[in-house]
């Protein structure tokens, strides 16, 4: 049970959460008090981030069960939360240069604050050590997401982006609660580590720690947008502000991958192997091959349906898809290497995938149109920014020398290290397929349109110092990647008690 | 043996059963010289005007969407004040913070405009407005 | 006859799934909405029926309060976007609302 020193501790590791409430309210409050200032809560927004930055990074090595057993606070959480939050500081940054979101509104002190409380609900969620806590993380950033996927809700297609995520979210959580609720009745408990320890005693029926466990999955799938829950995916990225669409495919999904290795190692764990022994299940069902199965289905389809695309922000919803799939692919090994692999591919996918965003968030301010047409030329017309998108696409394609690649060696060495290399070859395919709809776009900027010559676009310089800033490490940790490798050695362990 | 269930069952059929009895009892007993004024409906006394399902206006759903998030909120006073008396100063602390969290949440509404009712503002024509060659404002 | 637990847990499964095939066939947003407000309250009963019969403690309880206080929070957002679909569309009719193909 709880006690008053359980309390007094877990409150002190509970501080950089504290701050982001704090930060909700100050930034909602100030924010009506300054009328005129158009970007104040934007301003307490990033300090906020910053002070909860510090006081997680005070909690190195840190390995807790607070507030009874409800959150753990660990080496592993910390990677993931300080993924979200570098994430949501990039995004508020970008906000600042979104043309879109400022001509809709002539004050976005909601906007931040809900990124605020989106994060918040992420921080819980990459924490959360029982179900019933998942289930109001999730909800807390969903329902700060489905506001903001129709922020600029004078345009048509954002309000159509924020019904359909409304409405595939609310349902997908609704059936992971029931799930929630099944597996409540078998175990008895709600606490995944009083679920482990009740299923490592006791034998429950197959079928429904099946049914529930694959209700759960839907829940988490949706957050990664793994299909068959990734109908959402392309509507919601295209329809959403550009900046939002980015923090969703980064942050969010970030979230979810860390709930999803957290429910399987904490929930059902059964003993601890070494590294690179997989972890050994309780029940009866193969989870490895449920995962991996999602994650071939996930790849394919993401790959396969992005090559058809011509929009950009649609393509590279596809390709979230598709990157979902490869981190399905280390999580379905189980073991300490793949969380590695995640915990590695995360912080490369982070750098590519938001600089894409900006590009294409940049280019969409200039000219208004997110169609793959447009670029046609960029080589010319604005050097530096095709030279960054091209080293993004490159480095998301997984080809050497950039980080992509790195992330990419991980994953696929975890998978064939654990033997399964079927699906290490499946993968392998499918990232052959996706050089072909990069290529395109990088095609697209340099061999078409040259003679033309279109007028040039000017950006501002704080803008491309801004894509130089994701594009540079993008390309420096493909050479000298060893402390991100590090780092996550050493965060891989997911803290199970004891 | 009919179990507590079993009772709430029987409950409501002896309620139907009444209800039926007293309707048809008076179907036979009142007298019954319908014209085109006792048809019609009872609107005190007004002539009634257009159809019953008429379109509320979009501000009670706001109203009521606020309503209903305030409301539901104080469902966790409950549980906390059953063991109130266990938990004592803490628990105290704990609700001053959420009650806090949702005042602001209230301050917010309320500072933004969305409890107030509009009313609308009828154009009542000035003289100024008809003299020709002027443009209405 | 008892009234035991499998008889919640039939209640609860047969909600879920008039609340699940409410979703998918309706076409108004609406009704899409009361449907996920079954399956919410299918999970709700499980909770309360486990905890009262499978002898079991007050977290069944608490989880209830949760998804109760979560669906109401879900709904007024929900709503608040159909709403915002109607002044952008003129109508809140799911299958209607399909300007993003690709």
């Amino acid at each position: 049970m709880m006690d008053i020193s359980d309390l007094i501790k877990s409150i002190s590791l509970f501080k950089p959460e504290t701050t982001l409430i704090v930060t909700f309210m100050l930034a909602m409050i100030l924010d009506m008090a300054f009328k005129k200032s158009k970007n104040i809560a934007g301003y307490i927004a990033i300090a906020g981030l910053v002070i909860a930055g510090i006081f997680l990074f005070q909690q190195t090595g840190v390995n807790y069960k607070a507030f009874a057993n409800l959150l753990v606070i660990d080496s592993f959480g910390q990677f993931m939360k300080f993924i979200v939050l570098m994430s949501s500081l990039i995004i508020i940054v970008f906000s600042f240069f979104s043309n879109e979101l400022h001509n809709a509104h002539t004050k976005l002190g909601e906007y931040y604050t809900l990124i605020i409380g989106m994060t918040f609900g992420m921080f819980l969620l990459v924490g959360s050590a029982n179900l019933i806590m998942i289930y109001v993380a999730i909800e807390t950033m969903s329902i700060s997401s489905y506001v903001l996927a129709g922020y600029t809700r004078e345009v048509k297609r954002a309000s159509e982006a924020s019904l359909k995520y409304v409405i595939f979210g609310a349902v997908s959580s609704g059936i992971m609660i029931y799930g929630i609720s099944i597996l409540f009745g078998l175990t008895g408990s709600l606490n995944l580590f009083e679920i482990n320890q009740f299923l490592s005693v006791n034998n429950v029926a197959t079928l429904p720690l099946l049914l529930s466990g694959l209700m759960i999955l839907s829940g988490f799938g949706y957050k990664i947008s793994a299909v068959p829950f990734h109908f959402w995916t392309p509507d919601v990225y295209e329809g959403a502000p550009v900046t939002i669409t980015a923090y969703l495919s980064v942050a969010s999904k970030a979230a979810g991958f860390a709930v999803l290795l957290r429910f399987f190692k904490t929930g059902l764990l059964d003993s601890v192997p070494g590294t690179s022994e997989a972890w050994q299940l309780l029940g009866n069902i193969d989870w490895h091959y449920v995962i991996a199965v999602l994650a071939v289905l996930t790849m394919t389809l993401g790959n396969l349906v992005a090559v058809w695309q011509t929009n950009m922000k649609r393509l590279l919803a596809y390709s979230s898809i598709a990157h979902a799939g490869y981190l399905l692919m280390a999580v379905s090994v189980m073991n300490d290497n793949g969380v590695s692999a995640v915990l590695i591919y995360f912080v490369f996918y982070m750098l590519m995938n938001l600089g894409a965003f900006f590009v294409v968030q940049l280019i969409a301010n200039k000219l208004d149109s997110e169609n793959i047409d447009e670029y046609n030329g960029l080589g010319y017309r604005s050097p530096v920014l095709a030279v960054c998108m091209t080293v993004f696409l490159i480095s998301l394609a997984g080809l050497p020398p950039t980080s992509g690649f790195i992330g990419k060696l991980y994953v696929f060495s975890s998978v064939i290290n654990s033997g399964y290399i079927w699906l290490a070859i499946i993968g392998v395919l499918n990232s052959v397929v996706s050089l072909y709809y990069y290529a395109k776009i990088i095609r697209n900027m340099y061999l078409r349109d040259v003679e033309s010559a279109k007028t040039k676009l000017v950006f501002s310089p704080v803008t491309i110092a801004i894509v130089l800033m994701l594009a540079i490490p993008s390309l420096l940790f493909g050479v000298y990647f060893t402390p991100i490798v590090e780092w996550a050695n050493y965060s891989m362990n997911i803290f199970v008690g004891n | 043996m009919i179990s507590e269930f079993g009772i709430i069952l029987l409950y409501f059929i002896l309620g139907f059963v009444f209800v039926g009895i007293a309707l048809v009892a008076a179907y036979f007993i009142r007298p019954s010289h319908p014209n085109a004024i006792k048809n019609s409906t009872y609107e005190c006394g007004e002539i009634p005007i257009g159809e019953p399902w008429v379109r509320f206006n979009v501000r009670f759903y706001v109203i009521a969407l606020i309503f209903l998030l305030f409301d539901v909120e104080v469902v966790f006073l409950l549980p906390w004040a059953i063991v109130f008396k266990g938990l004592g100063w803490f628990a105290f602390i704990e609700m001053i913070i959420f009650v806090v969290i949702l005042l602001v949440g209230f301050a917010y509404v309320w500072g933004k405009g969305d409890l107030d009712w509009e009313r609308p503002k009828p154009y009542i024509a000035k003289l100024s407005d008809l003299v020709i060659g002027k443009k209405k404002q | 006859m008892e009234i035991g637990l499998t008889h919640y847990l039939v209640i609860s499964a047969i909600l879920f799934s008039l609340g699940l095939y409410g979703i998918i066939t309706r076409k108004h947003a609406i009704m899409v909405l009361m449907g996920l407000e079954l399956v919410l309250n299918a999970a709700n009963i499980n909770f309360i029926a486990f905890a009262r019969y499978g002898g079991m403690n007050i977290e069944g309880h608490i989880a209830a309060i949760f998804v109760i206080i979560l669906a109401a929070a879900e709904a007024a957002i929900a709503l608040a976007i159909v709403l915002n679909i109607y002044q952008n569309f003129r109508h809140v009719n799911i299958d209607e609302v399909d300007d993003l193909k690709g």
